[in-house]
């Protein structure tokens, strides 16, 4: 890959991120999920990303199905954890793109989301953490094929997290 | 003694918890108040019995996980002899804590202020320039809990050593519950040791056995569950009181039950699977138990119980209640593992587990919100004799037509709160005592 295609590619990339980050923060859920593969994983495990997921006990581990069901929870109207929904606002930096394959791209970058518990405590509450994402090319378009979260603070235990983060 | 007047009966300056805590009804001073809190540490994390761990965290001497009794940071550890000691988690010399992480393998824990190093024991073993000493070594060892007890696995413990037996504390039913439990098992053994996961909420502690043994709530708090996914709840909780026959359920000493077992649909809907699923688990269960009692085991499933004061036995779920201050609290959670399953048996307790409990899961998620607005209700309630003919918290739903067997255990319908009532007449129990 010469120089021109890496940034190219690198700005792609970072635009799909932006997006993926506004979609979630605004609850725009149909939109984000319009992003994701049939294969689509979802993890936000207990301490580092290491080891198989499958064997681990994790603050949240979805495929695919698992993920609309989350999605259609939110949509009821009814989903008292966000009822209002969150006010929110994530920052992304440190984004690192690794081209793994012609349609398969692994990404890094460190996040902080803003988020204000307006349904419960009306506290301001800061999520710190990396974001690892697997993006493939499909009909030429990136989607999401995984999203793995790794907390700052997930040894820690965490207050409601039932927002996307 | 400190203390403000809480009461227009109080002529002293204790905390009159029988005008606080009645048959229907409780002040809701109970859940913000700091005086309170701290009498609660004492009397019933210090000097009652409480759950730690599970042996199966501490498979190999010198194993050792990290807890919270009460407000209290103990140690629990396989010693050299394979039996398990619960420390405090203090050095005995100027009191600084020895273990920073929430678990280890060591042969002995040395602090880091001046080296002092303590078996897994407690005992202490070795100080630098030991001639400063003139005190027998056996006066320096670490606080040790009083009482330790271990149950099929489950470590139980009980502080100053001041409390009942644990015969008498668990009861009857205390072990019976933890036994269905353990039945479900192939072997008859479970596992807890996938590491337990903290979701911390802004309330008080006492919150959460209230939430986990209420029965009324399902259909409202969880209402958006049952909208988006199918799941035994809505057979056994969601309805009231015209078409279930559920049943909450008051075994005395704070002990507690919702009982699914008279309205599950089919077997293995604990499980959310059907038999040919899960073939190997019913044949391992059936082999061990004989074909008449697994079919029945696999109907009834595990209990959906609560242990007091702070052992929650949610199905394929275990959590902790630990208090942190008055107005904040961890819910601590783990899945419970089978002996004799295969690995992917195992999995779908897991991701069953993720599903259900925890910050980011579909079900408990909403209870802590509640509990958190609970919190914001109640926290206003003043704490001054004036103020106590407001802020009460009512809990009379179902006294009337609750019935009591020969045993002495209370029972109604599942969304009576039976269960609510049963964990506070304990708690007025232990905090009236002397
Ligand atoms: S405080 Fe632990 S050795 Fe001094
Ligand atoms: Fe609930």
């Amino acid at each position: 890959m010469n120089a021109d295609t890496a940034t190219q590619l690198k700005a792609e990339v970072e635009e799909f991120l932006y997006r993926e980050a506004r979609y979630a923060d605004e609850f725009l859920l149909d939109e984000w999920e319009g992003l994701l593969t049939d294969d689509f994983h979802y993890w936000v495990p207990a301490g580092r990303i290491e080891g198989d997921p499958a064997k681990q006990l994790a603050y949240l581990n979805d495929n695919r199905a698992r993920v609309a069901t989350r999605i259609r929870q939110l949509q009821t109207g009814k989903r008292l954890s966000q009822l209002p929904t969150s006010p929110m606002r994530r920052i992304l930096s440190n984004i690192e793109v690794q081209q793994e394959a012609a349609d398969q791209i692994s990404v890094k970058a460190n996040f902080v989301i803003y988020e204000l518990a307006a349904q419960s405590t009306g506290e301001l509450r800061v999520w710190p953490g990396q974001a690892q994402y697997q993006l493939r090319r499909l009909q030429g378009e990136l989607r999401m094929a995984a999203k793995w979260i790794e907390l700052v603070t997930a040894q820690a235990g965490q207050r409601n997290l039932t927002f996307l983060i | 003694m400190n203390v403000r007047l809480l009461s227009c009966e109080t002529v002293g300056m204790e905390i009159d918890y029988r005008y606080l805590v009645r048959a229907d009804r409780i002040h809701g001073s109970l859940l913000h108040d700091r005086d309170i809190f701290a009498e609660e540490m004492q009397q019933i994390f210090v000097r009652g019995w409480a759950f730690v761990g599970h042996e199966s965290e501490t498979k190999n001497n010198g194993d050792w996980v990290k807890r919270q009794l009460g407000t209290e940071s103990v140690i629990m550890v396989r010693g050299d002899d394979g039996e398990i000691n619960v420390l405090s988690n203090r050095c005995a010399h100027r009191g600084t804590a020895l273990c920073w992480e929430h678990s280890g393998n060591d042969s002995f824990f040395q602090c880091t202020y001046h080296n002092w190093r303590f078996g897994l024991d407690g005992s202490l073993r070795a100080v630098p320039f030991p001639d400063g000493y003139s005190k027998p070594k056996e006066d320096l060892g670490l606080d040790r809990a009083g009482q330790v007890a271990n149950y099929r696995g489950f470590v139980f413990a009980n502080l100053d050593g001041s409390a009942c037996s644990i015969d008498e504390h668990l009861g009857d039913a205390g072990f019976e519950l933890i036994d269905r439990l353990c039945e479900m098992s192939p072997t008859g053994k479970i596992d807890l040791s996938k590491g337990w996961i903290g979701h911390r909420v802004q309330s008080n502690w006492k919150l959460w056995p209230e939430s986990d043994s209420d029965g009324y709530h399902v259909g409202f708090v969880h209402a958006s569950m049952s909208a988006s996914t199918d799941t035994y709840y809505d057979d056994v909780a969601v309805g009231g009181e015209a078409v279930k026959s559920s049943r909450a359920v008051d075994y005395g000493r704070g002990h507690l039950e919702l009982d699914w077992r008279p309205s599950y649909k089919q077997e293995l809907s604990w499980l959310g699977v059907t038999r040919e699923r899960v073939r190997n688990y019913c044949s391992a269960l059936a082999k061990r138990v004989g074909d008449e009692v697994a079919q029945q085991l696999l109907w009834d499933g595990p209990p959906h119980a609560f242990l007091f004061p702070n052992l929650f036995l949610g199905e394929t779920v275990i959590a902790i209640v630990e208090p942190v201050s008055p107005t904040e609290m961890i819910h601590r959670h783990t899945a419970v593992q089978f002996e004799g399953v295969d690995d992917a048996f195992n999995e779908r307790l897991l991701r069953q587990t993720e599903a259900a409990v925890g910050p980011a899961s579909f079900i408990t998620s909403d209870d802590a919100i509640t509990a958190e607005r609970i919190q914001a209700g109640v926290s206003g309630t003043a704490t001054s004799w004036a103020a106590t003919s407001r802020g009460w918290v009512d809990l009379s739903r179902g006294m009337h037509r609750e019935v009591m067997d020969e045993g002495g255990v209370r029972s109604s319908d599942a969304s009576d709160e039976t269960t609510n009532r049963g964990f506070w007449s304990r708690y007025l129990e232990i905090m009236s005592q002397e």
